[in-house]
This record gives structure tokens, C-alpha cells and sequence, in this order.
């Protein structure tokens, strides 16, 4: 088992290399990102709803306390700069890139090279002989996609100064297990991809637009059909750090309460008009009346949320894996 | 079940492959044409053929590469399609392209083929392959032809299987790697009892190491019989005149101007045929055959 896996690497040794450096440089980049932000050392009184305040320049910053307007200066300025820019934008890409790079060729180089033929004589059961390259593959990224994940979220624990990363919502799909969750899937796909088309370079093109859609479609997808039942209504100015918006209620609530009813009646029945001299004049009730509702997942439930989607893209890997296999055992190896 | 009654069926009846009314379309082509063949166990048996004969695709399909259209295969007893993984753990397989890995060494194919295939002899395939001068730590994609060709052959007899699928082994070796190839082949079926079918356009290269001999032509068997047999009941005329009781199989360009004809005289003719006419030699026999597959005599046969 020990040779399949090395010859795997052996073989696959651009991508191997490849894929080390993107995810080690990359762990490594969101780790001198994070140490920019910390060495602005923002003081934890200058503080607001669990983050630095935003400096926004001397005219629209004169909410934030004296004291606090130099640090939050520097870090607003820390925060837009380009290599934290960046670096904070690398889990959206690294795990598809290291997915597509390693699986791509995967089968579909041994067809283009003529060596299927040869490999598959000796094998015998093609799945064997793909589940081991699969397993070769899945040992490099997994470790080195968990490294880079973690270091995205000291990132992110370094963006936002005041909040735990592991109980928030932000950006949490494209940091910590998702960067391994993504790889694997990507790598899942374009197995399948490559077993299918038995050419590497179409199966690039194909599997980075897929992962392109199934990227832009997750957060949507999963917010109306996974987190709902999860929610909870949010109180007006009760909104807690880390918190995940997961929607908007098209109802009304009122008093913490879902409310349906007619707007204009609840406001004319606590709106008193009084006419003088020919004008009226209406006082409205002294508190706030029926709002928009929202509707979201407190920062406390981050573990919940991350094991029932991990649970997902798990399974949504293992069906593209599995289908990889079915299909390298029906296709001609040439 | 099946499968291993399939087998103890082909191991008591001597027969390590099989072809029933196998066909093979490719679209419209049609590659292999209801043919059936019997390969005796321990045999040595050369498939010959022109270009496009289906000679690959036949082996193919013995490797599960291709799915028959029509009739089946059985590979020592086990039809490969239905059972692959046990069809093909005593099958070694050489392809007519041979199949390396770029930026492997020598001596990582070996590896990567006994990690592949639990019997595989790397020792013996090294040993082979050092004979041969062929550096083990040398890039396999810088090899010459023939020694990528040496390399292929090594892993399959590596795999010391009882049935060797070998696609014209011999097209990229000098003439003295071919017999060296050929004396490697008949060892390799003495000391394993292993059954050979070997794919070549040439058959005086591998006339030394065969003892029969197939002839495909246009999808179809043309001729299956053990190799004496071949060169006995056939005799060759440059007239249109057969020898007494001879039947004509085809007729091809002699040298020179003269046109050669091919006759099959059963051994019952009579001693007076054998002494009109030539005997023919394999490639004469081969020519005949081919000539009449490809419709250029007035003669079909089958
Ligand atoms: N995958 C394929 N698709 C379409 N046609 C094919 C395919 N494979 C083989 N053929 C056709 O089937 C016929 C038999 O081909 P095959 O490769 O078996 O011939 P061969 O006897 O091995 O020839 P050669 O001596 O040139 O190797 C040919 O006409 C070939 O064009
Ligand atoms: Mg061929």
C-alpha cells in the first residue's frame, strides 16, 4: 500500500509539489496576515459588538471615543490593505484549486498516457486500484487543507479582535474544516469527471466551473433548506456577534413575536389624532411597532451547523467518489 | 460458483481460452465476426493477420477492455466481462503500444506492478530485465522502443500468470532481442506450463516458440490448426493446375512475375501430391490464407 500511495505522488509529483506549496504558502500567508492585525493591538476597550470599530475618516467617525479613533484608524487601514486582502480571500479558491489539481489527473492522465491498459491488467479490480490512488490523493490535501483552514481562522480571529472564530458565522465556509470539505469534494469530482471524459485538461475546465456554481449556490442553498429550522427570532438590538443571518422574514413581528396582521389597522388603532383649528395632529404609540422579523443562528450553534454540513458535503463526496469508481469500471482504458 | 466450476470445467479439459460465436462492432465496422477459437492449455498459439484483422480487439476483450457484442469469451474457464478481477488475476498482458509511465524509473514499474498484483516476481522480472542491460533506475520514458517493449514483457511474465495475452511483443525488438524473447517464452512455458497467445504480422519470427497457429482476416478465423499440421497439408504451385486432391485457398504475387498458388491437400490424397508440388512454408501458408480473407482470389473459404 505504501508503494501505490508514493508511486501516486511519484507520478503526480507537479501536482504533489503543487499543492504543498499553495496550501502551506497559503497557511502561511493568513498567519503573517493575522500577525499584521494583531501587532496594531487595538485595546480591548475600544471594542464595539465584538470588533474593532470601522474607521470610516475624521467626519463620520466622531461616535467612536477619542481614545479608541488612532487604533481604529490602524487597523481599518491594516484591515484593507492588500496582503490581509488577499489572504482573506484565499480560502475561497484554494481548496478548488487543490481538488481539481490533484483529481484531474488522476485517471484521466493514465488514459491520455496509455498506461490504464497496463495498470488495469495488473489490478484486476479497477475500483481497488482507483480507491488506492484516491486514498494516496486524500492523504496529501486532507492534512494540508486542515492546516490552512485552521490558519484561516486565526485570520479571522485576527479581523475581528473581540469574537471567538468557532462561534462565528463569518465567512465560516471558507475557513477551518470547509477548506477540507471543499478539496475533498473538488477532488471527489473531477475523479469522476476524469473517468468520465478520460482527458485532463477538459476535466480542468469542467469541474472549475462546477465548483465555481456549487460554490456560489451553497450559502443559498443551505440557508433555505438546511438552517431554517435552526433559527431563532431576533429580538431588535439583541443581535449577538458571529451571528448567521440566515433570512428575513416576509412576516411582521412584534413584541418578539411573530405578528400577522394589518399594518395600517395596528397603526391607526395606536395612533391618536386630535384636530386643532382645522389641522391634525397624530401621536404615534411611544414604543416600536410591528417590524420586519429577522431570522438567524446564534454564534453558540457554529459547531452544530459545521457537523450537519460537513455531514452534506461528506456525503455529496462519497456519491462523486463512488461514481468515479462505477465508471472506471465500464469505461475502455484507452 | 459458476466461475470456479467454469474453471475446474477448463482445467480438465485442457482449454485455457475460449471463443464462442464471438462479435465485435465498431459503428458499422464490423472488427470480429462470430468466430470461434479453442486455445489448448500450454500452448503456444500465434494469432496472425493483416492490419485490421482484429487480432487486438480479440485479445482485448479477453482483457475485459472491450464488451463483446455477441457470443463470449472464457479466459481459463472465466468469462472476463462477468468476473473481471478473477479472469484477469491469471492473465499477463503486454500492450501492442507499449504503456509507460513518464516520469517513472524501471524499477518503479515494477513496484507499481507488485503493488497492483499480489504474485507479482519483481525479482525475476529484474532479473530478466538486467540480462537484457536495461538500467533500473533509468526514466522509463527514456527508453528506446524495443526496451520500453523488453519492460512491458518483463511484468507480464512477472506476473507469473498461467495465460499470457502478448499484442505483437515483437514489433520493436532487434532481431536478436526477438530471440531472446522467444527463448525467454518457451522457458517461461516449460517451467510454468503457461499458455500463450501471441499476436504477430510475422510468423517465422515466432514459428521456433508456437505450436499453432490462427489466422484471422477480416474479423474471421480463417485458419486454426497446430503448426506441423499447417505446413503439411498445404502445398504451393505457380500454375492454376491443383495438385491431386488439393483445394485452392488463395493466390498471391511470387517473386518475380509468377503468381503463387496456395492448395490445402488433405492427408488423405495420396503420396503422388506431396510429390508434384512444393510444400509450402509457413509464410507461404500465411499469404494464402490472407490473400483469400481479403477476397483477392475467386476462392472464399469457411
Ligand atoms: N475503439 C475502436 N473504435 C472504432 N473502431 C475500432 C476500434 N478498435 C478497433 N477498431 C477497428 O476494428 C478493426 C480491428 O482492429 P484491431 O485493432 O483489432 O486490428 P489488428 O488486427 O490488431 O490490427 P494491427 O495489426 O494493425 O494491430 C479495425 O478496422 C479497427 O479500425
Ligand atoms: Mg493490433
Amino acid at each position: 500500500m505504501f508503494d501505490r500511495i508514493w508511486l501516486t505522488y511519484k507520478q503526480q509529483r507537479f501536482e504533489t509539489l503543487a499543492v504543498a506549496v499553495m496550501c502551506l504558502g497559503a497557511a502561511a500567508w493568513a498567519l503573517l496576515a493575522s500577525w499584521h492585525l494583531n501587532s496594531v493591538g487595538v485595546p480591548a476597550s475600544c471594542l464595539v459588538d465584538g470588533g474593532v470599530p470601522y474607521w470610516n475618516g475624521p467626519s463620520n467617525a466622531s461616535w467612536i471615543p477619542g481614545a479608541c479613533q488612532l487604533p481604529s484608524q490602524r487597523f481599518t487601514d491594516a484591515l484593507t490593505s492588500l496582503d490581509v486582502g488577499i489572504a482573506s480571500s484565499l480560502g475561497d479558491v484554494l481548496p478548488f484549486f487543490v481538488g481539481i489539481a490533484m483529481g484531474a489527473p488522476l485517471v484521466a492522465r493514465e488514459l491520455e498516457q496509455g498506461t490504464a491498459p497496463l495498470s488495469w491488467s495488473l489490478a484486476g479490480a479497477r475500483w481497488k486500484w482507483l480507491a488506492g490512488r484516491i486514498l494516496a490523493a486524500l492523504l496529501l490535501i486532507v492534512p494540508l487543507l486542515l492546516i490552512a483552514g485552521l490558519a484561516a481562522d486565526v485570520l479571522r480571529g485576527a479581523q475581528a479582535p473581540g469574537t471567538d472564530p468557532h462561534a462565528s458565522f463569518h465567512y465560516f465556509t471558507s475557513r477551518g474544516v470547509f477548506l477540507v470539505l471543499w478539496g475533498v469534494a473538488a477532488l471527489m469530482g473531477s475523479v469522476a469527471l476524469g473517468a468520465l471524459f478520460g482527458r485532463t485538461m477538459p476535466v480542468v475546465v469542467v469541474a472549475l466551473i462546477v465548483c465555481l456554481f456549487a460554490r456560489a449556490t451553497w450559502e443559498p442553498l443551505t440557508d433555505a433548506y438546511v438552517l431554517r429550522g435552526m433559527t431563532v427570532l431576533q429580538m431588535p438590538g439583541a443581535s449577538s456577534p458571529g451571528e448567521l443571518l440566515v433570512y428575513e422574514s416576509s412576516g411582521l413581528y412584534l413584541d418578539g413575536k411573530p405578528w400577522q396582521g394589518d399594518l395600517d389597522a395596528w397603526w391607526n388603532a395606536h395612533t391618536t389624532c386630535t384636530l386643532t383649528d382645522g389641522a391634525e395632529s397624530c401621536v404615534g404609540p411611544s414604543y416600536p411597532g410591528p417590524q420586519l422579523a429577522w431570522y438567524v443562528v446564534t454564534g453558540d450553534h457554529y459547531w452544530q451547523v459545521v457537523a450537519l454540513e460537513s455531514a452534506i458535503m461528506l456525503a455529496g463526496s462519497a456519491a462523486l467518489g463512488a461514481l468515479a469508481l462505477f465508471w472506471v469500471g465500464r469505461r475502455r482504458p484507452y | 460458483m459458476a466461475t470456479d466450476a467454469g474453471a475446474l470445467v477448463a482445467r480438465a479439459t485442457g482449454v485455457a481460452l475460449q471463443a464462442h460465436g464471438l462479435s465485435k462492432r465498431f459503428g458499422k465496422k464490423t472488427a470480429l465476426d462470430a468466430i470461434d477459437l479453442t486455445v489448448p492449455a500450454g500452448s503456444v498459439t500465434a494469432l496472425v493477420g493483416p492490419n485490421g484483422a482484429g487480432k487486438t480487439t480479440l485479445i482485448r476483450i479477453c482483457m475485459a477492455f472491450e464488451r463483446p457484442n455477441g457470443g463470449r469469451v472464457e479466459v481459463d474457464g472465466v468469462d472476463p466481462w462477468k468476473h473481471r478481477s478473477e479472469a484477469l488475476r491469471g492473465v499477463g498482458y503486454v500492450p501492442q503500444t507499449p504503456a509507460v509511465y513518464r516520469g517513472l524509473d524501471v524499477d518503479d514499474h515494477l513496484a507499481m506492478a507488485r503493488s497492483l498484483h499480489s504474485g507479482f516476481d519483481a525479482e525475476y522480472a529484474r532479473k530478466r530485465l538486467n540480462q537484457l542491460g536495461i538500467p533500473l533506475d533509468q526514466r522509463a520514458d527514456t527508453l528506446s522502443g524495443g526496451q520500453a517493449a523488453q519492460l512491458g514483457l518483463a511484468i507480464a511474465l512477472g506476473t507469473r500468470a498461467k495465460v499470457l495475452l502478448l499484442d505483437e511483443p515483437l514489433a520493436n525488438l532487434d532481431p536478436l532481442a526477438r530471440r531472446e524473447f522467444i527463448q525467454v517464452l518457451i522457458d517461461a512455458i516449460r517451467s510454468d506450463g503457461s499458455t500463450v497467445l501471441l499476436s504477430s504480422h510475422i510468423v517465422t519470427d515466432v514459428e521456433e516458440a508456437c505450436d499453432r497457429l490462427v489466422i484471422l482476416g477480416a474479423g474471421k478465423v480463417l485458419l486454426d490448426c497446430p503448426l506441423e499440421e499447417a505446413r503439411q497439408a498445404h502445398k504451393l504451385t505457380d500454375s492454376k493446375s491443383p495438385p491431386p486432391g488439393g483445394i485452392a485457398v488463395g493466390s498471391f504475387a511470387g517473386k518475380g512475375l509468377t503468381r503463387l498458388t496456395l492448395w490445402r491437400v488433405p492427408a488423405d490424397a495420396g503420396e503422388g501430391a506431396a510429390a508434384a508440388t512444393e510444400p509450402a512454408s509457413l509464410e507461404e501458408v500465411v499469404l494464402g490464407y490472407l490473400a483469400a480473407g481479403r477476397g483477392t482470389t475467386g476462392l472464399q473459404l469457411n
